[in-house]
This record gives C-alpha cells, sequence and structure tokens, in this order.
C-alpha cells in the first residue's frame, strides 16, 4: 500500500516541478524564424480577433509627479506623465501594464496587450517604460534607468498615483504584468510590493523578461554588427534597404505598404537575410539607447553628451547631441552612466555585482514556487543566453509557460498565447 | 503631407507582417533554448561601426534653417494637439464610418487630377492611363468619387504631384522645411504644392474649388478628413529627437516616390 502510494507520488512528482512546454506539432505558430517573430509579430490570419478602437472605453490621463521648473526648456510638456485607462463598466479586475525598453504607453505591444486583457474583462493601465523618454523625465527620481529595483520604486509609485487619480474606479483586483524589460520590472515591482503592501497584486505575468539583464544587453548590442554583404565606406545598411524597397516598388509598378505588400517583399529577391532583420532590431534597439543616453546624461547635467547648462532652446540643434549618442551602446551606457550613478547612489561595486542585482536572480527567493508570479518565454527568443531557461525551469517550475516559437514577444496575438495569459488570472 | 506621410509609415510600418520563411527548426539544447543568434554571421572584427554610420547618414539632411524649421514643428505639434485632432475625433465620432469612407473616396478622385496631369507631365504613359481609367470609373459608376469601383476593377490609386515630377526631371530637394500646418516638405516640394493647388483651381474639376471657396466648409472638412487618413501622432515615436527622425524618413520617402 504504502509502496503503491510513493510510486503515484514519484510519477506525480515531475508533473509539478516541471514547467510546461509546448511541442512545436501542438503549438501552430506559423513564422520559423524568430528574427521575422521578433519585427512582425503575429500574421493577421493566425492571430485572434480583438477589439476595435471605438469598442474600447478608454482615455489618457496625466500625473504630475514634477515641478515644471525641475526640467530644463526642450522637455517644455514632460513634466507630466501620461498613461491610457481603458475602463469596464462597473467592477472589474485592473490590470497594470509595463511597456518594454524605450518604448511608450501607446506603441504597438501595449495595445495589442491591452485589447487581450480589456477583452477579457480587465480596467487596463498603460504606463511607459522606465527607460522610455517620457517616464524618465517625468516620473523617474534618478532620470538614470536601469537599475532594477528604483525602477520598481519610481513604477510603484506612479502605480499608486494612478490609482488615487481614479477614485471611483471600482477594481475588485489588482494584477501586473509587463513584457521585455517591462516583465523584469513587474517582479521587481511584485517583490516590492511584498514589503510594502499598499497595492496589494494578486497576480503577476512575466512575458519574455531578460532573465540575466547584461546577456539580453550584450545580445541586442550585437545584433548591430551583423555581417550584411554590400555595406561598405560608402553604402550604407539604410542605403542598401531604400535600393531595395525601390526597386521592389518599381517591379510591382505602385507604392503601398501593407500587411500584404511586407509579405510579398519578404518573398521577393529583395527579402532581408537573417543578418539584415538582425541589423533592424538591433538599430531599433540602438535607438532607444541613444534617447536613454541623451536624456539621462541631459537631466542629471553630466556633460557627456550636451554641455553643462547647455542653452538649449526648443529651435535649437540636436543632431550633435543625436550623434554623440548614437555612438554609446547599452553597455557604454552602463559604464559611463549607470555604474557611476549606482556606485555613488548605493555604494556599488562591480559590474558583476550590480548584474546581480538588476537581474532575476535577485528575486530568487521571491520567484521561488511562488503561484503568485508566472512567466511566459520562447525558446528562441533573441534576448536569452545559455542557461536562462535552466534557471527559470528551476526556479518558477510549474509558473513557467515555455512556447517553441514566437522570437522576442512576437507570440502575443497567436490565440494560445492570449488565452493562457487570460488563463494565468482566471480564478 | 499626405503622400509622404502615406509612405513614410512604411519605415514605421516595419513593425506590420511579414510572412513565414521556410526555415528549419534549429535543434533545442536540453534547457529547450534554440541559441536564435547562433545562426547569425557576425563581424570577424569588434565593430564595423555599420549602425553608427548609418546613424549619421539618417542626420545628413541640408536643413540650413533648423531653428525656423523647429519652431514651426513645435508650432504644429501644439496645434495638432489642440485644435486639430480634437476636431478629428469630434468628427470621427459623429459620422458614420460609410460616410467617412464616402467623403475620403470624393476628395481622393478630385485629387486623381493632379495625379494625372503629373503622371503625364512625367510621360509615364500607363500609369495616366489608369489613373484616367480611375476617373471614368469612379465619377461616373462611382456617383462622382463617392464609391471606388476601379481599385477592384484593376486600376489602383497612384500618387504623382509636382514635388514628384520636378525630382523626376532631376530638380534637388532644396533646404528642408517645415511648413505651418502642413508639416515636412523642401523647397522643391513647396513649390509643388502651390502649382499642385493652382492647377486644381484652373481645372476646377467638379467644381470643387469653385465651391471651396465660396464656402470654406469644404477646405476644412477636406483638411479633417485628410488628417484623419494619416497614421501620424507627434509624439508617437517617444523620443527627444522626433524632429530628426521625421525628417530623414520625409526625405527617404521621398526619394523612393521619385524613383517610382
Amino acid at each position: 500500500m504504502f509502496l503503491r502510494a510513493l510510486t503515484v507520488c514519484l510519477a506525480l512528482l515531475p508533473s509539478l516541478t516541471s514547467a510546461s512546454s509546448l511541442s512545436s506539432t501542438e503549438y501552430a505558430y506559423p513564422i520559423a524564424n524568430p528574427f521575422i517573430a521578433t519585427i512582425a509579430g503575429t500574421p493577421s490570419a493566425a492571430a485572434i480577433t480583438l477589439p476595435a478602437e471605438h469598442q474600447i472605453k478608454q482615455s489618457d490621463h496625466a500625473l504630475r509627479l514634477k515641478k515644471r521648473g525641475e526640467l530644463p526648456g526642450v522637455f517644455y510638456q514632460s513634466h507630466q506623465l501620461k498613461y491610457r485607462l481603458a475602463e469596464q463598466d462597473g467592477a472589474a479586475p485592473l490590470m497594470f501594464i509595463i511597456a518594454g525598453t524605450g518604448a511608450h504607453y501607446a506603441s504597438g505591444t501595449p495595445e495589442l496587450l491591452k485589447k487581450i486583457f480589456y477583452q477579457g474583462g480587465f480596467h487596463v493601465v498603460q504606463l511607459s517604460s522606465p527607460t522610455s523618454w517620457d517616464f524618465m523625465a517625468a516620473a523617474s527620481r534618478s532620470a538614470t534607468p536601469g537599475f532594477s529595483p528604483d525602477d520598481a520604486d519610481d513604477l510603484y509609485r506612479v502605480m499608486q498615483a494612478v490609482l488615487a487619480n481614479h477614485p471611483s474606479l471600482q477594481s475588485s483586483s489588482i494584477n501586473l504584468t509587463g513584457y521585455s524589460l517591462g516583465g523584469l520590472q513587474a517582479a521587481f515591482v511584485g517583490a516590492l510590493d511584498k514589503q510594502r503592501r499598499a497595492l496589494n497584486f494578486k497576480r503577476i505575468l512575466m512575458l519574455n523578461p531578460p532573465v540575466n539583464l547584461y546577456t539580453s544587453v550584450r545580445n541586442l548590442d550585437r545584433l548591430v554588427q551583423t555581417k550584411v554583404p554590400g555595406i561598405s565606406n560608402q553604402q550604407t545598411f539604410i542605403d542598401d534597404l531604400m535600393q531595395r524597397l525601390t526597386r521592389f516598388f518599381e517591379r510591382q509598378g505602385r507604392i503601398e505598404v501593407n500587411e500584404a505588400m511586407l509579405a510579398e517583399f519578404q518573398t521577393s529577391d529583395e527579402a532581408l537575410s537573417n543578418e539584415q532583420l538582425a541589423m533592424l532590431i538591433g538599430s531599433a534597439f540602438r535607438l532607444s539607447v541613444a534617447d536613454i543616453v541623451y536624456t539621462s546624461d541631459l537631466l542629471n547635467q553630466r556633460g557627456l553628451i550636451t554641455p553643462k547648462d547647455y542653452p538649449l532652446g526648443f529651435n535649437s540643434d540636436l543632431a550633435p547631441f543625436l550623434k554623440r549618442s548614437l555612438l554609446c551602446d547599452f553597455d557604454c551606457y552602463i559604464t559611463q552612466q549607470l555604474i557611476p550613478w549606482w556606485r555613488k547612489k548605493h555604494n556599488g561595486g562591480s559590474l558583476l555585482q550590480m548584474m546581480n542585482q538588476v537581474s532575476l536572480y535577485a528575486l530568487e527567493p521571491y520567484l521561488k514556487d511562488n503561484p503568485q508570479i508566472g512567466v511566459m518565454h520562447n525558446a528562441d527568443d533573441l534576448i536569452l543566453g545559455p542557461g536562462d531557461l535552466g534557471w527559470l525551469r528551476r526556479t518558477m517550475g510549474a509558473q513557467m509557460t515555455l512556447y517553441p516559437r514566437g522570437g522576442h514577444c512576437g507570440n502575443f496575438a497567436y490565440p494560445t498565447n492570449a488565452h493562457n495569459m487570460l488563463e494565468f488570472f482566471h480564478d | 503631407m499626405t503622400k509622404p506621410f502615406a509612405c513614410l509609415s512604411l519605415s514605421l510600418c516595419l513593425s506590420a507582417t511579414l510572412p513565414t520563411l521556410a526555415h528549419a527548426n534549429p535543434e533545442a539544447d536540453s534547457d529547450g533554448f534554440t541559441h536564435p543568434l547562433s545562426q547569425l554571421q557576425f563581424n570577424p572584427f569588434m565593430d564595423q561601426q555599420a549602425f553608427e554610420r548609418a546613424g549619421f547618414e539618417v542626420l545628413d539632411v541640408y536643413d540650413p534653417w533648423t531653428g525656423p524649421n523647429r519652431r514651426i514643428y513645435q508650432f504644429n505639434q501644439r496645434a495638432d494637439e489642440w485644435i486639430i485632432m480634437p476636431v478629428v475625433r469630434g468628427y470621427r465620432y459623429v459620422t458614420p464610418d460609410l460616410a467617412q469612407q464616402g467623403i475620403s473616396n470624393f476628395f481622393s478622385n478630385v485629387g486623381d487630377i493632379g495625379n494625372l496631369l503629373n503622371s503625364a507631365f512625367q510621360l509615364k504613359g500607363q500609369r495616366s492611363m489608369e489613373i484616367t481609367a480611375r476617373l471614368l470609373i469612379n465619377t461616373t459608376l462611382g456617383a462622382f468619387g463617392l464609391w471606388d469601383p476601379a481599385s477592384k476593377m484593376g486600376a489602383p490609386k497612384h500618387h504623382e504631384d509636382f514635388g514628384q515630377t520636378l525630382g523626376h526631371y532631376g530638380v534637388g530637394a532644396g533646404p528642408y522645411v517645415v511648413l505651418p500646418f502642413l508639416g515636412p516638405s523642401n523647397l522643391r516640394d513647396a513649390g509643388g504644392t502651390v502649382v499642385d493647388f493652382a492647377s486644381e483651381q484652373g481645372v476646377d474639376f467638379l467644381n470643387v474649388a469653385t465651391a471651396s471657396s465660396a464656402n470654406p466648409a469644404i477646405s476644412v472638412l477636406r483638411a479633417v478628413d485628410l488628417r484623419s487618413g494619416l497614421p501620424f501622432e507627434y509624439g508617437q515615436t517617444n523620443s527627444p529627437f522626433e524632429y530628426e527622425k521625421v525628417r530623414f524618413l520625409y526625405n527617404a520617402a521621398r526619394k523612393i516616390q521619385i524613383a517610382d
């Protein structure tokens, strides 16, 4: 009898500890190439149907967290932090969405997630990333994003202010999700909430978060180092891209940009190689980094990009400062701005020490066997390194769902994903 | 502003959808990780600065009047946020979708006169024929352009303006200009806009030009329809360098349009 009970227990054990991961036969997300998935998301033919704009009762609001005089003149309207609230009629659970690196609250992915959760019956609040220009200016106390505990602290304060701003909003529970860097920050916010108990999150879901922040940053920085044939001192990859588009439109006989055109482009002779797609993803990341580098330097008057006390006005030519910012990748931002600030403010030490404090490793005790927090990730996510998924699986166990495809955040609109997201928050 | 922006959305739309590429599922390791970056070829040297060089090229736009341009850009942003977009939202709210589509089609049909003229100026035979067919079909079967049956009958919309005609014959872009209310342009295209406006007044197709000067509400409706169809909002890039990014995208879009 005892032996039988033991065998049953042993047989159950793997299913209790192991994360759910789907095989590619049962998961038919149509894009196998992780770079295309990252750029293009889910093709509309394979995506879930979502409510149209006019079916959502939503509006943008602003929080005044800083005084106008605290910011230089060029930030003429950014002393207020804008956010978007979509309301259900009557009482409903509330969802906060934290955007990814550099992303605005109204950009594509937060909008997509909003529609999924709104359709699932949630009130939804969309917040800009702490690394985005508007958040840095209006809400960040250090204006030096990247140190996750402090970013979470800023976010926590913003979330409290949002709730205070809508006293008549009836929320039956408060929940949190974030994608990419926003996923990592969501976990830090959750850990903070454990101590402060001001919001009492019911559940928290991380979508494609970095595990080791430094690995993710290095991966993204590296994407612009790919070998693309035809690039020389005279010809940049943008020239090459423009020539491809020109030739393509010439052959089409007309210019039109839509999903079908992009599909056709990628099957034509002018199709981009993986290296070129990686270059595009990396460039988008580096442009966000340039914004961070410039804004953090300016707000803290560090004098690395914009000279101290430089008289910036609406009519100032910013091109020289953008040029300097473009030369600094995220690694450079860490070395030149984040680490010096961290050493001063938090008495910090080495890079390795910092990365342990800002990555998911720092939250291991909080994440371990915590049914409140879950993670969804993709086997082909560009921001991961070897061992990251193993660490997540060991730490989060059954709270982890792994999809075989989707690149970085490319599969949110795929029905299985959207369904699982809602299911996670469902009682 | 419409035409460049229609194409401008191209770059913003890179986040739209691309198709499946035949692609073998790479082997997953024991964690289930497929090492996507291992498929890529990287430069053998540490840093070829491909991104930095492209970035510098993006900034390489002739903009000698940058100070006034930036002030007008700021003015346009405020006008758009405080006046134009609230009006557009009100218009979208009170007007049924079908009526919005009809209004849009109507002005688009009127605009085909300019497209035809410029297409003819550039001696593009096939394109001119298509636009002529559009005008004939849409003005008759489409009830003065309220419907667009021509697109379904294989005569798709083309955009040609006088700025493109000038560019076609090798006229350079000249200095970058931000026009009040109309947005990004350059000396050549701003001149082209004036010519296009004058020729529309001259042709007076369907008496729209005459009616508009008698009744300014028609011009307002046209402007609102134009703005309503533009997928751009100020602050959308959420970047301190929006001016520079829009400037680059405008120029890139115009280069592609002129080459086409």
